[in-house]
């Protein structure tokens, strides 16, 4: 039976677009479960959760019944069946006026390790949390942005590629399987590569 | 609170723990005397527990400016750059333009947060009114520095090769180079020359040819020889213990402004744990409020100091330093504010007048290949062909910078193409990843540095309206920007344009997208610039008493044991960073200080002797 985490990584895998274990692999899930649940109305999260749900899990309501509003949507369980998952998440989240916005902020606290505080509209809509503020969830958040390995870099000040890495070209874009499923993606080599001086000459 | 210092005596007080304090400190001790520093802000960069800390504190903090890592205490408030924009903070900013820089006061000062390079400046730079008819003319010219220079990159420990660097009239003594090898150029600053070496541009009818160069840069790398490149400090205050690790090299964290992690970039904590420790103490959280000085000798006969325990509160309590020599090492501002507040100078006094900078324009754009940003020290070269040439007669020189840290400066990248591709156009999931990987790795900035000549208008001054928690004044700024500048802020904007066309970089600059920046208007066209920390010209030296503040010595004309030392010395800054010609300054001051101190003796005839 999956529990509330599983589905936050699953869901957050296909709005990201990175892996499963690579979210898990930041070390970051639980924090970012708690940053958000502190900073959305209650019963948020598990409503968005449950429309990010797959058909088999959506409807055996893991992790408790599904809430009302959830339920009325066309969720990604009522679009599956040879759809991608990731297309379908997106046309029953993102476009939705409660949960897009929240959606989007998620994605931005997995690619930033920061909140960004939701719209006043949408405050006046459905209620505001107290940590619903701008914020660098953590020291080490900040360090796990996926930002970061998205454009093949480092988080400035951390996770540094070594002496003379930044001569050579960036790494190229690494392809991983469907986002949700369990892709291994190999970290790049930490060593640097051996500069060759005045290549340039 | 106990204050030993109070009840010692020295020969030396020093004014500031940053580079110029630590440089003559290291020295002096070393001659045999004892030196006493006093340092305004906190003393925990010194330790490893502490600048820790300090990296942490970056790590969290929302805005990621040159300040983060570095709050101020509230005893010595400092300068931040967000403060240009509202208004508000330690600088009474009194216009008609922004001064655009900060600085940090803290023990290691400013250049805990520098970004390490370490140009010389150039032979014409030094003879400015001879050669072009503007500006001032140095008392000193590059000959007379030239040994200096090559002490400094010794003290520095700068990474570098001559045959780059000799270049513009530099010249170096047979058999020189530098302590260590060149930093490797960036795959970017390889992608750019490839495009744009020896492409030509034409200033005021003067066509230059443009090169890709490294530049020399204070951070380790591979030593020459029997160097032994610096490390971490972990000092202990109370005891005199003193820890500095092998020195490691740049790991490429790109963010050598605000924080090193890891200190393979120079910091001024590294020349203060080379001094002697038995000649030495250093008094952190002591903030220097008055220079006391004899009526009736002119001499300085005390430093009025402020202790306080707890950084985030004003509660002090104040003591005198006494020495037989004094040095005010605090920044060109704080030097400036330092002597004003004590009732020196008078109505004709150059104390304070003549504030330079280097205001700067950003260029980015979106390379058509990958070129790797966000990788490596936040810059490995620059343009440095249009720093000299006959043009200077019409405007202002400047030099390019090419950076390694994509958008970051510019817009707030990568963070800002993240909120851009979700919020703006709607991306999520494999379509968002693969859109910002085809795009951050072509973020390229450049910073254009733009030579600013001095102006008595453009003045540090105080007012007792404007005081800090302490109830010390607040530096009042005025300033101005040129049309000589302005002319090569032009000049500099549009070397930018067509250096992106050659390279077919797509020209994103767009000062309205970015970050908020002060503006400054040129026949119609605004230029958005920001200040680069050069702060210099506030106690001009000079040949002669009524001319400026300082000798060459950098000591006082009016009161001679006192030493007033910086960039605020500076009659020009030319085009290259301060800190290595400050450097160089400091270690020349601090040979004279030594055979002024050991001869007891004032040093011409006639000068009243207070050694």
């Amino acid at each position: 039976m999956e529990n509330r985490i599983d589905r936050f990584v699953r869901l957050s895998a296909l709005l990201t677009g990175f892996a499963q274990l690579h979210l898990l692999g930041t070390g970051m899930a639980e924090t970012y479960l708690r940053a958000t649940d502190a900073a959305l109305p209650a019963g948020v999260l598990d409503e968005l959760l449950a429309a990010g749900s797959p058909p088999s899990a959506g409807s055996a309501s893991p992790g408790g019944p599904a809430l009302p509003g959830a339920a009325a949507r066309p969720g990604v369980s009522a679009l599956a069946g040879g759809t991608d998952p990731e297309a379908a998440a997106g046309q029953a989240i993102l476009g939705d006026a409660k949960l897009g916005p929240v959606a989007r902020t998620l994605i931005l606290l997995w690619y930033r390790g920061a909140w960004t505080a939701l719209p006043q509209e949408w405050h006046s809509a459905y209620g505001a949390a107290p940590r619903d503020v701008d914020h660098v969830v953590s020291a080490e958040a900040y360090q796990a942005g996926l930002q970061w390995d998205a454009a093949g870099a480092h988080p400035a000040g951390a996770r540094q590629q070594g002496y003379g890495a930044w001569a050579s070209p960036p790494a190229a874009l690494e392809t991983e399987s469907a986002p949700g499923t369990t892709a291994v993606r190999l970290p790049r080599q930490a060593g640097a590569p051996t500069v060759t001086e005045g290549a340039r000459s | 609170m106990t204050e030993a210092a109070e009840h010692e005596e020295y020969d030396v007080v020093i004014a500031g723990a940053g580079v110029n304090g630590a440089l003559i400190a290291k020295h002096l001790t070393h001659a045999g005397f004892r030196v006493l520093v006093l340092e305004a802000g906190p003393g925990s960069a010194w330790s490893l527990d502490g600048y820790s800390r300090h990296l942490d504190h970056f790590y969290a903090a929302a805005s990621k400016g040159p300040e983060s890592p570095w709050p101020p205490a509230v005893a010595a408030p400092q300068p931040d750059t967000a403060d240009i924009r509202s208004g508000a903070g330690y600088f009474v900013q009194s216009g008609p333009d922004k001064y655009g820089s900060s600085y940090t006061r803290a023990q290691g000062g400013s250049t805990l947060h520098w970004l390490g390079v370490c140009l010389r400046m150039l032979p014409e730079d030094f003879e400015l009114r001879s050669r072009f008819g503007v500006g001032h003319d140095w008392p000193l010219r590059y000959g007379d520095l030239e040994p200096y220079y090559g002490r400094a990159e010794h003290e520095i420990g700068v990474a570098a090769d001559v045959a780059d660097q000799a270049h513009h009239g530099i010249e170096f003594p047979d058999g020189y180079d530098y302590p260590m090898r060149r930093i490797p150029l960036s795959f970017s600053d390889q992608v750019l020359a490839d495009t744009i070496d020896g492409m030509r541009v034409t200033l005021e009818g003067e066509s230059i040819a443009l090169q890709v160069r490294s530049y020399p840069a204070g951070r380790n790398s591979v030593p020459r020889g029997a160097y032994q490149p610096v490390g971490a400090v972990d000092a202990d205050v109370d005891r005199h213990d003193m820890i500095t690790h092998l020195g490691e090299r740049c790991a490429g964290n790109t963010s050598c402004t605000p924080i090193c992690p890891i200190e393979a970039k120079y910091n001024a904590g590294k020349t203060l744990a080379q001094a002697d420790r038995g000649k030495l103490r250093v008094l952190a959280q002591a903030v220097v409020s008055k220079v006391s000085v004899d009526p009736v000798s002119g001499m300085v006969d005390g430093i009025e100091y402020q202790r306080y325990a707890d950084p985030a509160s004003p509660r002090h309590t104040v003591h005198t330093a006494r020495g037989r020599v004094y040095v005010l090492a605090a920044h060109a501002v704080e030097n400036a504010k330092i002597l004003l507040a004590s009732g020196l100078g008078g109505d004709h006094s150059l104390i304070g007048k003549g504030l330079i900078d280097h205001p700067a324009l950003y260029a980015w754009g979106l390379s058509p290949v990958p070129v790797g940003a966000y990788r490596g020290p936040l810059s490995t070269a620059g343009i440095e062909d249009l720093r000299a040439g006959a043009f200077r007669a019409r405007h202002a020189a400047f030099r390019f910078d090419i950076g390694n840290d994509g958008w970051r400066a510019t817009t707030g990248g990568p963070d800002s193409s993240v909120v851009d591709a979700v919020t703006k156009q709607g991306l999520h999931g494999t379509k968002l990843r693969a859109h910002l990987a085809a795009t951050l790795p072509r973020h390229v900035r450049f910073s254009l540095a733009v030579e600013q000549l001095r102006s008595e208008a453009n003045a540090v001054t105080i007012d007792p309206r404007h005081v800090d928690a302490m109830g010390n004044p607040r530096p009042v700024i005025s300033y101005h920007i040129d049309d000589y500048t302005t002319g090569g802020m032009a000049a500099a904007a549009e070397v930018a344009r067509q250096v992106f066309r050659q390279a077919g970089i797509e020209d994103c600059t767009d000062p309205e997208a970015g970050g908020w920046f002060p503006s400054v208007r040129r026949d119609g066209e605004v230029f958005r610039y920001h200040g680069m920390g050069h702060f210099g010209g506030t106690h001009v030296m000079g040949h002669r008493a009524g001319e400026s503040v300082v000798d060459t010595h950098q000591r006082s004309w009016e009161h001679r044991n006192l030493y007033v030392v910086g960039s605020g010395s500076f009659p020009t800054m030319g085009t290259s960073n301060p800190t290595l010609t400050m450097a160089a300054l400091a270690l020349r001051t601090a040979e004279h200080m030594t055979e002024a101190l050991a001869a007891r003796q004032p040093i011409r005839q006639g000068e009243p002797s207070g050694f």
